[in-house]
């Protein structure tokens, strides 16, 4: 395999599909998140901690620029390294994957990851707009979520091993193993330790939107990919190459 | 397609060496997006670097949109 063209393939298109996440927040998380802060300033003002001045708005104001002007570079950053997963497990298992076109194969591996380490945990630790969370608890938090991502992935690739050994007629047990073994750790995990104090039609909206936006991300990831692969091919070799 | 004749697929397995690049990368990515608390400038600007927070505020709305754990 030409091993510069696999990893190129896999960065630009890993980093244009954070891109784009990134500019879809702006449409779909940032009215939520615009919404939480102010509902925190609103805090801070009542308890006496800020006073809502004009200097507060304007240095609230060029705080809350460089937090979104932030949004399409981490956007580009995260797909970078979630694209770099994905390239690997797609480099690893493309063989095996269903479909003739790489495009077809990359949207099954991206569906199968899509819900193992992002679905399930989301469904487990849902994404929460800022005043949701106390600050004591966000390496706990962290320590959880990133946790069941990994008993997530790390169970999928378990029973797709057991699924390679089970004869034709069988393999359903793989599937429903993984989702006896995911709903087991789903129960034993703790769950999120804050309680909810904003509106729950803010949350909501915001975890749907969250949800949405990531979604999109990891299908124009296989998309990018899959396409880039099919018209780059870096795993072919031209015949009567010179030596 | 005249170039169909010219290529052969071979079923060549992933080069390690890419695999450690991408592996790297994807830590690094989701240490920057998630995690990073302000550890990463601190090599070049020292402790300041944990009072301005200055990635962990530009990665701020993207950690919350992504799902992770923030404030
Ligand atoms: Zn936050």
């Amino acid at each position: 395999m030409r091993q510069l063209l696999f990893i190129g393939i896999v960065l630009v298109s890993g980093f244009s599909a954070g891109v784009i996440l990134g500019l879809i927040n702006f449409v779909t998380t940032e009215p939520f998140l615009d919404r939480a802060i102010e509902l925190e300033n609103k805090a801070n003002f009542e308890s006496g901690e800020e006073k809502d001045t004009p200097q507060f708005r304007a240095e609230y104001n060029d705080y809350r620029y460089w937090q979104k002007s932030g949004m399409v570079l981490a956007g580009g950053i995260f797909g970078l390294g979630v694209g770099s997963l994905f390239g690997i497990v797609f480099g690893l298992s493309r063989d095996v994957l269903p479909g003739k076109h790489h495009v077809q194969k990359a949207l099954v591996l991206s569906g199968l990851m899509w819900f193992t380490i992002f679905m399930m945990p989301f469904f487990k630790y849902p994404a929460n707009p800022p005043t949701v969370g106390e600050p004591e608890t966000v390496v706990l938090r962290a320590v959880l979520y990133l946790s069941f991502i990994a008993i997530s992935g790390f169970g999928a690739v378990g029973f797709y091993q057991l699924y390679k050994r089970l004869e034709k007629n069988r393999k359903f047990v793989a599937f429903v193993g993984y989702v006896a073994f995911i709903s087991i750790a789903f129960v034993l995990m703790p769950s999120n330790p804050d309680k909810i104090t904003a509106p729950m039609d803010l949350v909501n909206g915001f975890r749907i939107m969250s949800a949405f936006s990531v979604s999109l991300f990891w299908f124009a990831n296989a998309i990018i990919l899959g396409s880039l692969w099919q018209r780059f091919q870096p795993d072919a070799r031209i015949k009567f190459e010179k030596h | 397609m005249s170039s169909v004749k010219e290529i052969t697929i071979s079923k060549q397995t992933v080069p390690i060496f890419a695999v450690v690049i991408l592996a790297l990368i994807f830590a690094f990515g989701l240490f920057l997006v998630g995690y990073d608390q302000g550890h990463l400038f601190s090599v070049v600007i020292g402790e300041q670097a944990y009072e301005d927070l200055y990635l962990h505020e530009l990665g701020h709305d993207m950690r919350h949109a992504a799902g992770f754990p923030c404030h």
